[in-house]
């Protein structure tokens, strides 16, 4: 009996140290996949200068921030400035030089969009309204505008909404007119003629949020959501706000 | 005076009581019975903190039967646990090498026939009052029907947008008036996803070019949950939204004034 005792100690204690390192290897390898999953992606952030009264007639910082979508990755700089920096994937349409934006809390942001890419047919019409912007409105080469038609759109910038305990929801969509085929944006350059898209929005408090585009620009997998559009990096990516 | 040999076989109540009088059988009963009371006392007051606020009839149904589902479903897996433990407790260990001869196992005939014949009530009863309460909430929604506020809802890869179309108004959030029936007819613009407003008891998968319908009334004030339920791409873990159930006249209020900035509301 006595010789037992011990014995059935080491099992028990042999039996809670298998199970602690199993969740510890468990946990290593998800924190390790989680750091690794989305490395040092381009960052845009958005820059205040002075304050602004909204339409709610409440006073905010008005920040600005700027940033594009092109046709092919390697025009977008968001995978490397040079000619072939094109994230290994020289087909795929890409929003750049930013996939992860910086925007402050509390704050009227005003973001401006140049956009070169052409387009069909949304999945969803939804999206081709505007949603959540102030007044409802984008400003589209100087022309405002609520809605675009659902074969009119080349991509939409959509910010999740998010909602949880700890932040403030945040939906915002935009969708983006395509551009019209043969034109070029300038002499010698090489993309075609682009359109400029300034819309604003306000941030609640801080909180982390993704964004991608609505419109079903990667190839035939999943109704046009494969190939681009199951990255990220390229058409989706995420949005601190502090 | 001869006899039969079936006359010395014990009775299945002396089996029975042979058995019970074991004492690694008697060890598992106490340990059996502890591990119930720990699995209805989850049942009964930690799942109600656990799970989501009720907004609605069906939701109150679904925790309901998870609750007494468990409650259910207690004996039998805390006798297994038991039957589990009692073996991990008294398994061979040591240098010493296990006996030669231990006593064979062999079953047991009365006590399979009392563990089928009463897991098998389980799962009847658990089965029977499932489809009993589905198909009293698929009557109740019916008779509601037709005064049900219509709301088509799409999912696609990674949000979710909500028309309403006797209002004229689509949203990205999902306000809905207390006491009304809902009737939601839902489909996907891409890939399978599953409409889930978690506070109403409602999931139904949304699929493309084929419409599916749920439906529910919302009879508490307040902010559910709007999920996807299908796993349906890289920002699958996203797709998520808000929903309100509000007083009639906010609702009016919230249709009057999405109309009047142009029918899309966020």
């Amino acid at each position: 009996m006595a010789s037992t005792t011990p014995a059935k100690s080491k099992t028990v204690v042999g039996a809670v140290v298998a199970v602690v390192l199993g969740v510890a290897v468990v946990v290593g390898v998800g924190t390790q996949l989680h750091a690794h999953s989305y490395l040092n992606p381009p960052t845009g952030t958005a820059t205040i200068n002075g304050t602004i009264t909204a339409p709610d007639g409440k006073t905010y910082p008005h920040a600005f921030i700027s940033n594009g979508v092109f046709a092919a990755a390697a025009d977008s700089k968001a995978h490397g400035n040079c000619a072939n920096c094109d994230g290994g994937h020289p087909s795929w349409p890409s929003y750049g030089p930013y996939t992860k934006l910086v925007l402050p809390a509390h704050a009227y942001v005003t973001m401006t969009l140049h956009v070169y890419d052409g387009g069909e047919k949304l999945n969803s019409p939804y999206y081709a309204n505007v949603v959540g912007t102030v007044g409802g409105k984008i400003n589209v080469d100087g022309k405002d505008l609520t809605s675009l038609a659902e074969d009119g759109v080349q991509h939409t910038f959509t910010i999740h909404g998010l909602p949880t305990e700890t932040q403030d929801p945040l939906f915002i969509n935009v969708p983006l007119p395509k551009t019209a085929e043969g034109e070029q944006d300038e002499p010698g350059s090489p993309l075609p003629k682009g359109h400029t898209v300034t819309f604003s929005f306000i941030t609640g408090g801080k909180g982390e949020y993704v964004w991608n585009c609505e419109y079903p620009c990667g190839d035939a997998t999943y109704q046009g959501f494969g190939a681009v559009m199951g990255a990220t990096g390229f058409m989706s990516g995420k949005v601190s706000v502090l | 005076m001869a006899h039969h040999d079936d006359d010395l076989l014990p009775t299945p109540g002396q089996r029975v009581g042979t058995f019970l009088k074991r004492k690694d059988v008697s060890q598992t009963f106490v340990l059996g019975a502890f591990f119930t009371a720990v699995f209805v006392v989850l049942g009964l007051w930690v799942y109600p903190h656990w799970m989501p606020n009720v907004m609605s009839k069906e939701m109150q149904g679904n925790e309901d039967i998870m609750i007494w589902f468990t409650v259910i479903s207690a004996p039998i897996a805390g006798v297994v646990l038991a039957i589990a433990m009692e073996s991990f407790i008294n398994m061979h260990r040591g240098d010493t090498p296990p006996p030669e001869d231990g006593p064979g196992i062999k079953t047991h005939g009365p006590v399979v026939i009392i563990w089928s014949a009463v897991t098998t009530l389980f799962c009847i009863l658990a089965i029977v009052w499932g489809i009993t309460e589905m198909n009293t909430w698929s009557a109740d929604a019916l008779a509601g029907s037709n005064k049900a506020l219509v709301v088509e809802v799409t999912g696609s890869q990674w949000n979710w947008s909500f028309n309403y179309p006797a209002q004229g108004i689509s949203s990205h959030e999902l306000n809905l008036p207390i006491n009304q029936p809902v009737e939601f007819r839902v489909v996907s613009a891409d890939v399978n996803h599953s409409f889930w407003p978690v506070q109403l008891g409602v999931k139904v998968d949304a699929n493309r070019l084929a419409t599916t319908v749920a439906r529910t009334t919302p009879d508490k004030l307040g902010v559910f949950d709007v999920k996807c339920a299908e796993l349906c791409g890289i920002n699958h873990a996203y797709m998520e939204t808000v929903g309100h159930v509000e007083s009639v006249a906010d609702f009016n209020s919230w249709v009057s004034q999405a109309k009047a900035t142009g029918g899309t509301q966020q």
